[in-house]
């Protein structure tokens, strides 16, 4: 029993740091003043005298690196010219920094800027020891610091009493590839962290509800009209909370393979109507992810509904907290609520748990949760209704993820660095979309039961680690046990163009220099010689299959390397063509235009007609709106 | 000056008879309207035939995710195509428009002389209408442009205190309560300066009223004391179109199956038949009500009892005193 007992208590994680932050939110000024200790526990191999701190908050300053990017191509949720005024700037400011052992080194803190060199931007720093922490040893960093929250532009501030705290306290950077990772906040990165614990005491005001991304331990009512909350987290790389006297907490509970999951969803004002599908699609996500992928191991999953006007604060993850994002008036055939909580659980396994580096390697976790999202959304909600589901109109989310690929194709290889993409469009469109495409391009290519033994693999060899992308192309090689370089080569690493196109088709009588019989046609004893022409229009070289389909019912199934620009297939029979496709199944989804992949014999022209109908009906329908005026 | 005790022109169910009886009118517009869009569309559908790698027409993808159903991925992926065949759709719809506007502004002159005199104009008396009244009627359309203006202003103080109360309520149906009010004082508004100017157009016709200024005042005196029953034949006209519309556009989207394409067409453009048809109810009635309103008028000011005139006459002027 003992034993049992101790194996339940061994850490998830290799623990580096150990946080302990008293914050107190002063909701009249939105800013929260806070004391934390760090302790770090060096497993770096070697003495580390130069430590480097996430100071996250001061992204929201004019002059950052943040809003310069912003500026220039925007970021999710503002465009770059969206208004900014002082209530949208935000900022953190370190009051005091003592070390253990080591005094006060306020003075030696200095601003850094490994990325742009931007001396304004102040979103890292770093302070030198006077000696150096051993390997193996612990350092404990003590700081005040100060947070002025902003309005919620960029998934963290306030709005009226609502406040979504996170990337909130001066948070140290990882050392990886054996040097530091700290990198500066950039419009289009994300985060990256070190595992360990945090034990957080909250104080705010008595009406507050709230959330946040541990177990509460303790509740105290303070004479002043607070209460101190005490929330303790484990096996976690960061801690956020949120809070506001509206919300309405619909508590339930989900049960795994590795227990019973407590689930907090903290409901805004106005969007009751959207909690049971909130609710249904996180049970959902955690039945398929714990099926395929593998256990949720943390006792709670908190989802927080943002109030109106607080948009920005929805659709993110923190460690066993995610922000959810609806309206008052979603309809029940746009999916929107299902995919942002289904999306935002997916990044408990890839980011929280997976924990890879956010701002190098983004499409490990937006990409891998994209591929994941679409899987699990499928699955719940049907292929292809999975998006948009109304009896006029229907959009499956995997064509959803194919359709945010094609619109930034050729740009950027998934592999570059979050901040140096083209634009954020871009940035969007390769790391969810294309990721999540070569991976359903993937799966077809290596089958469904391999991939998800690979992601499945992957998870449990790297959860509570930092993995790089070839960790994770590896496992699916090793896996699959093929060699898939070739596909990686183009798909992950190149920026390849995949479109494979019917060239030609045509069918022609084999006696074309003799007068046609009817009679011979009629009593199909005419032979046709058919030619199909496959054009690879693209430098991404697939194998594909080509399906030749006859006026008799009969067709032929041909496979081709695609290591040529073009292949023709020539056949004699006593039938004519009916139709020639390349990929039949749509197994190669990164193909950039399925519309050439098909050539019928016959034309068609019922697509093109429904087109002209509705496009000539909006027509004299503008028409009739201009004409008003008259 | 007619007072609000005198009888109500009715003219509802005039105006239905009178588009009715001059059907010619609406099928015109509908032909009009409906070659001008196809030409637009005509246009993006060529794009579709010849730019999309394949036509559409031979494309195995085109039927499986456009015929069967409605893909909204499949319209996101054909406008993502290189080749762009989307490209120009908006701009081809534009002009159509464009020409629909300028061809009302010519008919509706005729439009008017029709339903008022309630007679059927031949081409050329038509024609004639039109062209008297073309400039005129450009003219009232800045006037019109410029009646908008405080009604945008109206939307923009209406649309910065929404902000202001979705900034500052937790609720959000603050906000979407104080929006719906403000679209239907807006849209109200919308009602009656259209109700304005189209009393003026009847005015202009009915009297061959070339000055536009006076024909607002005019419009604008008859409006304001018949505001009542003329906006209630407005808003009634109006209501019906839109639910018409609206359950035509239930029945194409939601009933209809997704692969019938004749009944679509037919569906699609009945409702569009029936939205001219309801906004030329509109047209007629207004004629109509006002022809009753000046008969009603002339009635009521008609010349009392002849006085004796003040001229005396030859026999008086014989045997007066010298």
């Amino acid at each position: 029993m003992a034993a049992a007992a101790d194996a339940e208590k061994k850490p998830l994680s290799t623990r580096v740091v150990a946080y302990q932050i008293d914050a107190k939110l002063d909701p009249a000024t939105h800013s929260i003043t806070a004391t934390e200790s760090l302790t770090y526990l060096n497993l770096t191999g070697q003495p580390q005298q130069t430590f480097p701190f996430h100071l996250y908050l001061n992204a929201f300053q004019p002059q950052s690196t943040f809003m310069t990017e912003v500026r220039l191509s925007g970021t999710r949720g503002n465009d770059p010219d969206s208004a900014w005024d002082a209530k949208n700037f935000g900022s953190i400011t370190v009051d005091k920094l003592e070390v253990d052992g080591m005094g006060d080194l306020t003075g030696a803190m200095q601003f850094i800027q490994p990325d742009d060199h931007n001396a304004a931007d102040h979103t890292v720093f770093q302070v030198t020891l006077p000696k150096p922490v051993a390997p193996g040893a612990t350092v404990t960093f003590r700081m005040a610091f100060h947070d002025v929250m902003p309005v919620v532009v960029e998934r963290t501030g306030y709005k009226r009493d609502f406040f979504m705290v996170g990337q909130w306290f001066p948070k140290v950077g990882v050392w990886w590839k054996n040097q530091w990772n700290c990198h500066q906040f950039h419009a289009t990165t994300e985060f990256f962290a070190d595992f360990g614990t945090f034990d957080v005491k909250l104080t705010l005001p008595h009406d507050e509800v709230v959330g946040a991304g541990g177990d509460l331990v303790s509740t105290v009512n303070n004479s002043d009209g607070t209460k101190t909350l005490e929330y303790r987290s484990e096996d976690v790389h960061d801690f956020s909370w949120t809070a506001s006297p509206h919300f309405t907490d619909a508590e339930d509970s989900w049960t795994g393979s590795a227990g019973t999951v407590k689930i907090h969803l903290l409901m805004a004002p106005g969007n009751m109507a959207s909690a049971p599908r909130y609710l249904r699609a996180l049970k959902g996500t955690l039945a398929y992810y714990d099926k395929w992928v593998g256990p949720y191991p943390y006792d709670r999953i908190t989802v927080v509904d943002p109030e109106h006007g607080a948009f920005n604060a929805g659709g993110m993850e923190y460690p066993t907290l995610i922000t959810a994002g609806s309206t008052w008036w979603m309809p029940k055939g746009l999916l929107v609520p299902e995919v942002v909580v289904e999306h935002e659980f997916g990044h408990q396994y890839w980011y929280a748990m997976v924990a890879t580096n956010e701002f190098e390697e983004a499409w490990l976790d937006e990409g891998i949760n994209s591929y994941m999202e679409v899987k699990v959304m499928d699955a719940l909600y049907g292929k292809d209704t999975s998006m948009l589901n109304f009896p006029f109109a229907q959009a499956g989310d995997g064509e959803e993820q194919r359709t945010s690929y094609l619109g930034a194709p050729d740009f950027d290889p998934l592999t570059r660095f979050a901040w140096q993409f083209r634009s954020s469009g871009s940035y969007a469109a390769v790391t969810y979309g294309k990721t999540a495409t070569v991976l359903a391009t993937l799966e077809k290519l290596i089958g469904e039961e391999k991939m998800q033994e690979a992601m499945h693999t992957y998870f449990m060899r790297y959860r509570f680690t930092h993995p790089t992308g070839e960790d994770f192309l590896k496992t699916i090689e090793e896996v699959s046990g093929r060699n898939l370089r070739w596909y990686f080569d183009q798909a992950v690493y190149g920026t390849n163009i995949l479109d494979y196109e019917i060239w030609s088709a045509d069918s022609d009588r084999v006696n074309w220099y003799e007068k046609e019989n009817p009679l011979t046609r009629s009593s199909h004893q005419q032979v046709y010689r058919t030619y199909v022409t496959v054009h690879r229009k693209g430098d991404f070289i697939f194998p594909v299959d080509v399906k030749v389909k006859f006026d008799d019912g009969t067709s032929a199934l041909e496979h081709w390397d695609g290591r040529d620009r073009w292949v023709r297939y020539t056949y004699e029979r006593k039938a004519k063509l009916a139709s020639a496709e390349v990929d039949p199944e749509r197994k190669i989804l990164l193909d950039r235009d399925f519309f050439n992949n098909g050539r019928t014999a016959e034309s068609d022209d019922r697509a093109t007609h429904k087109l002209l109908r509705i496009w000539v009906f909006t027509n004299e329908w503008i028409s009739q709106l201009v004409a008003w005026f008259t | 000056m007619m007072s609000t005790s005198q009888p109500k022109p009715k003219a509802f169910a005039a105006g239905a008879s009178l588009v009715w009886r001059r059907q010619r009118i609406l099928w015109w517009i509908f032909v009009v309207n409906l070659v001008l869009a196809f030409m637009g569309a005509a246009g993006a559908s060529h794009n579709l035939a010849d730019d999309a790698g394949v036509t559409l027409n031979h494309s195995t993808e085109a039927a499986r995710r456009l015929v069967h159903g409605f893909d909204m991925s499949a319209l996101q992926e054909l406008g993502s195509l290189p080749q762009d065949p989307l490209r120009g759709t908006s701009a081809l719809a534009a002009l159509p428009s464009i020409l629909f506007l300028l061809f009302m502004l010519f008919a509706t002159g005729g439009i008017l002389a029709a339903y008022y005199e309630d007679f059927s104009l031949d081409a050329s008396a038509f024609f004639e209408a039109g062209a008297r009244c073309f400039w005129r009627f450009v003219r009232l359309l800045v006037y019109f442009v410029i009646a908008m203006i405080p009604v945008v202003i109206i939307g923009s103080i209406a649309g910065k205190i929404y902000d202001h109360i979705d900034d500052v309520s937790v609720s959000p149906y603050a906000s979407v309560w104080f929006g719906c009010a403000a679209v239907a004082v807006i849209l109200l508004l919308l009602m009656a300066i259209r109700l304005w100017f189209d009393m003026t157009e009847v005015i202009a016709v009915a009297h061959d009223e070339r000055r536009m200024h006076k024909a607002l005042r005019l419009a604008a005196g008859v409006m304001w004391r018949n505001h009542h029953s003329l906006f209630w034949l407005y808003f009634r006209i109006s209501v019906i179109g839109w639910a018409v519309f609206a359950a035509g556009l239930y029945l194409w989207m939601i009933r209809l199956h997704p692969e019938s394409g004749a009944k679509a067409l037919l569906l699609s453009q009945a409702m569009i038949l029936f939205w001219i048809g309801a906004r030329l109810w509109q047209r007629a009635s207004e004629a109509s009500w006002y022809k009753q309103y000046r008969e009603a008028q002339a009635v009521s000011v008609a010349p009392p009892e002849p006085i004796a005139p003040l001229i005396p006459t030859e026999e008086e002027l014989a045997g007066a005193p010298r």
